[in-house]
């Protein structure tokens, strides 16, 4: 047998041996590949994968709801930047809130840097930020004389509509507080509102072999690797016959 | 090490330890505050324009998604109108403010940049694209604005922003 022969046969079983070998992670690769590059249009980035083990796997400490924002017909838990708003998620990376307020028609929660104004249905009117608030950080919202009164580094601040604000006395003023849960609601909450990870983020790393950890993309460099092996011997494969059938 | 070389390096880790802070929070290039300030000369009271049902409908068409409030702020002397919007570039929110007068865009500014790449869209070269553009049929701009290679969905943002201005202009006109 000639030595062309015996390399011929040499590459057509290892040709096949190796397709067959990474067929899965060449299929992972494409995959995960051609959806990232439609991520924009997909939205991946604001859909969130929340289970517990790709938490635990991606190192993610889940903490566990430990207060709730109570007003007369409203409540507010947070955790892992998640807040449950009257038994609805509002999305994720939320900051921590620093109280509830109901007034006439709208319902207004502040964190330490923003204000955001609810409709009594749970649907977002705005959110005010440093530049629309009278002072930053906030350390606690109440209510007095149905206005909205913000305690901030600044000064006491009443508004009736969270647009204008005007210095007020601290006075007379019902300050939002958070009460405790209970070990049950504690329980129910902490499942809600587990931590999560963006579906563009599992998939690049899925993609980068990261998922696998700190050897995932040596993995990957290999398989890179495999997948230049399998085009060079295919593409032999395929003209090496048809330069002996032109000769002949 | 000699001084100098300790100077040098010293400066250098300062300009890193501000940069990667700066790619960790965005860019702030103007507060709306002093855009408002420059815009008018001093900051007017807010006003509110609220998005009715038909209002989300069209902002749903202009911004290709759900508008993300039900109230937006904006700013007006009678004439000129300032609008300060926020839309997804890439993967962050790009946060620029628009001036309108006259039903056309008098100058735009990006206020806020946070994502990592295309931060060209705030050069007065791209952004003087937008000068006296206003809305065609089908709340379109009157023009095409030309892109900038490695900041496509920026320009997209930027475009869909201007377009969401206007239309906004002219709805608070007719409130």
């Amino acid at each position: 047998m000639s030595p062309r022969l015996i390399l011929l046969r040499f590459l057509r079983r290892w040709h096949a041996r190796i397709g067959f070998a990474a067929v899965l992670f060449f299929l992972i690769l494409a995959v995960t590949g051609f959806v990232l590059n439609h991520g924009s249009d997909l939205g991946l980035d604001a859909k969130y994968v929340h289970t517990a083990w790709l938490a635990r796997w991606y190192g993610l400490k889940a903490e566990p709801p430990r207060q709730v924002f109570r007003s007369e017909h409203h409540d507010l838990v947070a955790a892992n930047g998640r807040w449950l708003f009257d038994g609805r998620l509002s999305g994720e990376k939320f900051p921590q809130p620093v109280g509830l307020v109901e007034l006439t028609d709208m319902v207004v929660v502040a964190s330490d840097t923003a204000l955001y104004v609810y409709r009594e249905d749970g649907e977002l009117i705005d959110r005010l930020e440093r530049g629309a608030l009278p002072g930053v950080p906030v350390h606690a919202i109440g209510s007095s004389a149905r206005k909205l009164v913000l305690r901030t580094a600044s000064g006491t601040f009443a508004g009736a509509d969270a647009l204008s604000w005007q210095p007020v006395p601290r006075q007379r003023v019902v300050w939002s507080t958070p009460a405790e849960l209970s070990a049950a609601e504690r329980q129910a909450y902490e499942e809600a509102l587990e931590p999560g990870i963006s579906v563009q983020q599992l998939l690049l790393d899925l993609h980068s072999g990261r998922f696998a950890g700190r050897y995932g993309p040596l993995v990957v460099d290999l398989l890179a690797v495999l997948l230049a092996v399998l085009s060079l011997s295919g593409a032999w494969l395929f003209l090496k016959p048809r330069h002996r059938r032109e000769r002949h | 090490m000699p001084s100098r070389l300790r100077y040098g390096f010293s400066i250098l880790a300062v300009a890193l330890a501000l940069s990667a802070a700066g790619l960790a929070r965005g860019e702030s290039y103007q507060e709306p505050e002093a855009f408002l300030a420059e815009v008018f000369g001093s900051k007017p009271a807010p006003k509110v324009f609220w998005l009715t049902k038909e209002i989300q409908a069209e902002a749903s068409a202009i911004l290709g998604h759900p508008p993300a409030q039900l109230r937006q702020r904006y700013w007006s002397d009678g004439r000129k109108s300032v609008w300060i919007l926020e839309e997804m570039g890439k993967d962050e929110l790009i946060t620029a403010g628009f001036v309108v007068a006259d039903a056309r865009i008098d100058h735009v500014r990006v206020l806020v940049y946070r994502e990592s790449r295309g931060g060209e869209v705030r050069r007065p070269s791209f952004l003087k694209q937008f000068h006296h553009a206003r809305l065609a049929p089908g709340t379109r701009l009157d023009r095409d604005i030309d892109g900038i290679v490695g900041a496509t969905l920026s320009v997209g943002a930027m475009e869909r922003m201007a377009r969401l201005a206007l239309y906004f202009d002219r709805k608070s006109r007719e409130q």
